[in-house]
């Protein structure tokens, strides 16, 4: 037994040490925790580890296998994604207790907080006195037993599992009913108990998923949209009647996917200040221009490092079909550049093609796990997306394959809807903690980035930077989604130009200089937007769409349907299988290699040897409006260039 | 975006430990905002009343404003003091305070008044607020605190916490959340007379529960009102000359924990910070109701 004393040394050398006493199979004590934060995150190792005391948030979180014994009480989020082994807790458990559980047992001895049980997918989370509200909220799975009362909206929009509850219910939460209990279950709630030396001899209400806002009612029509090119210059014109029969016939919002069809400035209204004549001498540009960045030392993490200033923008596992995500990561690996993850999860296979990989953490905690945090290059937390900020993501019930399901976590075949806010994050003072907890887990080596969709960039940036992330990605409106509703598509984003000079503004106020790199995406198509962007103050920009595109998507809209004819964005096998990974993995390094020489050839055109020189002084806008948004000087003069690298190439 | 603490002791009139507990306090919730920190201690030494402003820059003229100020209003000046980004006055004043704290709000940015009330509040830690104002030595028998994480306004000292409800005597608030019927709430309030110096909503809820207390409603009632009509996230504490109270919302998205004992109550944003008040010694803790609401005071 190793003896860890609090009083003596912090929280992050006693991680370490109770990591290198685990590996040698040594249980461990921790004495004077006196209530601090992150004890046992990340644990991998079948210890024991006994706390002498009250423990903070998320003690035990991300840990596997280990048996935790808290004497007292422990703040938000114990056994947070525990993914197996114990948590006994001898007081008092405070709010999301088990947020998240992918497996193993929590046992809080006293009161839990409200939202125990949040978005949880399996094991068993046990509450020997009374619930605060909202137990169960949004859990997938697994079981939660209440030995006294719950709070109001128990099980409140619960899809799976069942709540135990021994006490009296205040209130049924949305979608939550009471349903049969077989001795079975009775039986082996009570080995349970026994297990645990835990007396109850009261009787049971079991509460489970009503089953009634699992799926949407009526679905859309399946049909060929008409494009959006019928509703330039008129008011009532074709796609509003389209729009307006649709609605009449399923009575809700529609849903589509990819981006906004709307016309706002964009990186087409600004041009870059460049001599044409530059361009054709500069056609050798790939040699004599350094394109090489890394991203993510901030807090001295080991960086992700890039062969030129792109990286693969988030897209899930779901949205897209497993065989699009290998090709994107193989992409990846022949550009060298960066894969993400998006929600849902990594697949092994993507793991293995990618060469350097960002893991993403969402609201729903999605196939989020400790294992696969040590096998990500970073760590990225989501906050929103450009194309629909603030709210969680969508998959169609059509998506929701039995291995998709498996890999999320979640009962097949839902309509699946993500929380739109993360359980643990209310706020830029938890989101520190969050930070924290996943660096403690990973032993402070990788990066930590925070992508958010512009909504309050102003602020957000600033919190961000504050909250010590490594780096941002900032999504504006047009970048894509797998689905979201249209309203949301087209009318509530903020477009990225609006959003990349507020960031840049943001950090200005705050003294922040070059300290925080911003990755910027939503609706960069290519080389030249690139070099815009980063001109215009982007340490790198991250390309979803494109990418998609130069590996065979036809822009039909339909992703959300789940019956891609190109097999990109399904998860039906017949579809899959016209996706040859190979193909179009070598089609999207290909597009790739082109917006490479797009940005050498710019920026040696521009006088430069290295893309950091790139300022904004190099850019003028063309119109009017780009020119409020962004500050730059209005000088219609200038033109496009792109034709100009045609002629080139 | 921040962390909370608040201290009563329930025996002594003034406890030697105050500034030391609070600093103590708020140490431990640090992570949850390091740019700025504040206190609103009562102290029961005064003569008459303290008044204690932001000074910029310009500190010489900014006294001199201040100074001729209290003579227009009829404060006599009994002692001054330069501290850290403050000037410090206590006066003798007899008349009505809102109208006299209007007044010298023209004169200087003004943080408190109080016969027992002094904020001290400024960019930093509370360590580095110990530093300056000498914060561990003040004795008194309540206070609150505060650290913050600015998000939508300005990093400086006088968009710390606590807040003073602007023209009452000796009522301050410590705030973690956001209001978002602010500005429907302070229209009401500014129809009746009020100013705002601020468009933070910690003011708006200290001005809310003051205007109350000036109805000669009591504490208690005025934090039952006050889970009622204000909406959004909050957990707050708030102080008066007498005591201290906490009021918490119904959705329970902002944290608060709690401890008591025959000596005194203890309430902050996490147990870590009630813990530094007892090393090593696992608490008896409580974390109140969504909702709920509750008031200390001798």
């Amino acid at each position: 037994m190793v003896t860890l004393d609090l009083a003596q040394i912090p929280v992050r050398d006693a991680n370490e040490a109770l990591r290198a006493a685990a590996a040698r199979g040594e249980d461990i004590e921790i004495v004077n925790p006196d209530a601090r934060h992150h004890l046992g995150v990340g644990l991998v190792a079948p210890v024991t580890v006994k706390i002498r005391g009250s423990a903070g948030y998320f003690c035990a979180g991300l840990s596997h296998g280990a048996r935790f014994e808290i004497e007292s009480n422990v703040g938000w989020g114990v056994g947070d994604s525990l993914y197996a082994g114990s948590v006994v807790v001898g007081g008092n458990a405070s709010a999301i207790a088990g947020v998240a559980l992918r497996g193993g047992e929590i046992v809080i001895k006293g009161n839990t907080g409200s939202r125990a049980g949040q978005v949880m997918k399996a094991g068993t989370l046990l509450c020997c006195g009374n619930a605060s509200f909202l137990a169960g909220y949004m859990m997938y799975g697994g079981r939660i037993i209440i030995l006294g009362d719950s709070g109001e909206r128990v099980g409140e929009d619960m899809s799976g599992g069942a709540i135990y509850v021994g006490g009296k219910v205040q209130s049924f939460g949305a979608d939550a009913k009471l349903g049969e209990m077989t001795p079975e279950e009775d039986a082996d709630i009570r080995a349970f108990l026994n297990k645990y030396g835990i007396a109850f001899e009261g009787e049971f209400q079991k509460i489970v998923n009503a089953g009634t806002k699992l799926r949407y009612g009526v679905n859309e029509p399946i049909a060929r949209p008409l494009p959006y090119t019928v509703a330039e210059g008129t008011y009532w014109n074709a796609k509003v009647a389209e729009d307006i029969h649709a609605k009449a016939m399923i009575g809700r919002y529609r849903i589509r996917g990819y981006g906004a069809a709307k016309t706002v400035p964009h990186f087409n209204d600004i041009a870059l200040k460049i001599d044409p004549e530059r361009i054709q001498a500069a056609s050798d540009a790939l040699a004599s221009v350094n394109l090489k960045t890394k991203l993510g030392d901030r807090s001295g993490a080991k960086p992700l490092e890039l062969s030129m200033p792109v990286l693969i923008a988030p897209m899930s596992y779901g949205a897209l079909s497993k065989s699009t995500k290998i090709a994107l990561a193989r992409a990846s690996k022949l550009a060298g550049v960066v894969e993400n993850t998006g929600e849902g999860g990594m697949l092994p296979e993507q793991r293995a093609e990618a060469g350097q990989l960002i893991y993403q953490c969402l609201s729903g905690r999605l196939g989020w796990n400790i294992h696969d945090m040590l096998k990500a290059d970073c760590l990225e937390i989501y906050i929103s997306q450009g194309a629909k900020p603030g709210l969680g993501g969508q998959l169609m019930a059509k998506k929701v394959t039995k291995e998709l399901a498996a890999v999320r976590g979640i009962p097949e075949g839902i309509d699946l809807r993500s929380p739109s806010r993360h359980p643990d994050i209310m706020g830029a003072d938890d989101l520190v903690i969050k930070v924290e907890e996943f660096r403690e887990a990973t032993g402070y080596k990788k990066p930590i980035s925070i992508k958010m969709g512009a909504g309050r960039v102003r602020d957000d940036i600033k919190i961000a930077y504050k909250d010590g992330f490594d780096f941002v990605q900032l999504d504006g409106m047009q970048g894509s989604t797998g689905a979201a509703s249209t309203e949301v598509l087209e009318n509530m984003g903020i477009p990225t130009l609006a959003a990349i000079q507020e960031a840049l503004d943001g950090l200005k106020e705050i003294d922040a200089g070059d300290d925080m790199p911003i990755v910027f995406m939503g609706g960069v198509k290519d080389g030249v937007d690139a070099v815009k962007a980063l001109a215009l103050g982007a340490s790198a920009v991250a390309m979803g769409t494109a990418a998609l595109i130069a590996g065979g998507c036809i822009s039909c809209m339909q992703c959300h349907v789940g019956n891609c004819v190109v097999g990109i964005a399904t998860q039906d096998p017949e579809h899959e299988e016209r996706y040859k990974i190979d193909v179009q993995a070598k089609a999207i390094a290909r597009y790739l290699e082109a917006v490479r020489w797009q940005i050498a050839t710019l920026t040696k055109a521009l006088g430069y040897t290295d893309f950091r020189q790139l300022s904004r002084k190099d850019l003028v806008a063309l119109t009017p409006e780009a020119a409020a948004i962004t500050g730059l000087p209005y000088d219609p003069d200038y033109f496009p260039v792109e034709h100009l690298l045609t002629e080139v190439a | 975006m921040c962390g909370i603490a608040g201290i009563f002791f329930k025996k002594a009139e003034t406890n030697p430990t105050l500034g030391q507990a609070l600093v103590d306090m708020l140490d431990g919730c640090q992570h949850r905002g390091l740019d700025s920190t504040g206190f609103a201690l009562y102290e029961n030494t005064f003569k008459g009343l303290r008044l204690r402003f932001i000074v910029d820059d310009d500190a010489g003229a900014t006294v001199a404003r201040v100074k001729a100020a209290l003579a227009e209003q009829g404060a006599k000046l009994v002692n001054e003091k330069r501290e850290g980004a403050s000037f410090v006055v206590e006066v003798e004043y007899d008349g009505e305070i809102r109208p006299f704290a209007y007044a010298m709000e023209h004169a200087a940015k003004l943080v408190s008044i109080g016969s027992a009330l002094d904020i001290i509040k400024d960019v930093g830690t509370a360590h580095d607020l110990d530093r300056i104002y000498g914060i561990k030595s003040i004795a008194g028998s309540h206070g609150v605190g505060h650290v913050r994480l600015a998000t939508e306004s300005e990093v400086k000292p006088e968009a710390a916490h606590p807040f003073w409800a602007t023209g009452f005597s000796d009522v301050a608030i410590v705030h973690n959340g956001q209001i978002t019927n602010y500005w429907k709430m302070r229209r009401r309030l500014e129809a009746r007379g009020f100013e705002f110096r601020t468009d933070n909503d910690s003011e708006l809820i200290a001005v809310y529960l003051a205007d109350k207390l000036a109805q000669g409603e009591t504490l208690e009632l005025a934090l039952e009102q006050s889970v009622d009509d204000l909406d959004g996230v909050f957990s707050f504490l708030v102080s008066t000359k007498d005591g201290i109270g906490f009021a918490k919302d119904r959705l329970a998205a902002k944290p608060m924990v709690m401890f008591e004992n025959d000596d005194l109550v203890a309430i902050a944003s996490e147990e870590v910070s009630l813990n530094r008040l007892f090393p090593g010694r696992p608490l008896s803790t409580t974390e109140p109701a969504p909702g709920t609401f509750r008031t200390w005071s001798r």
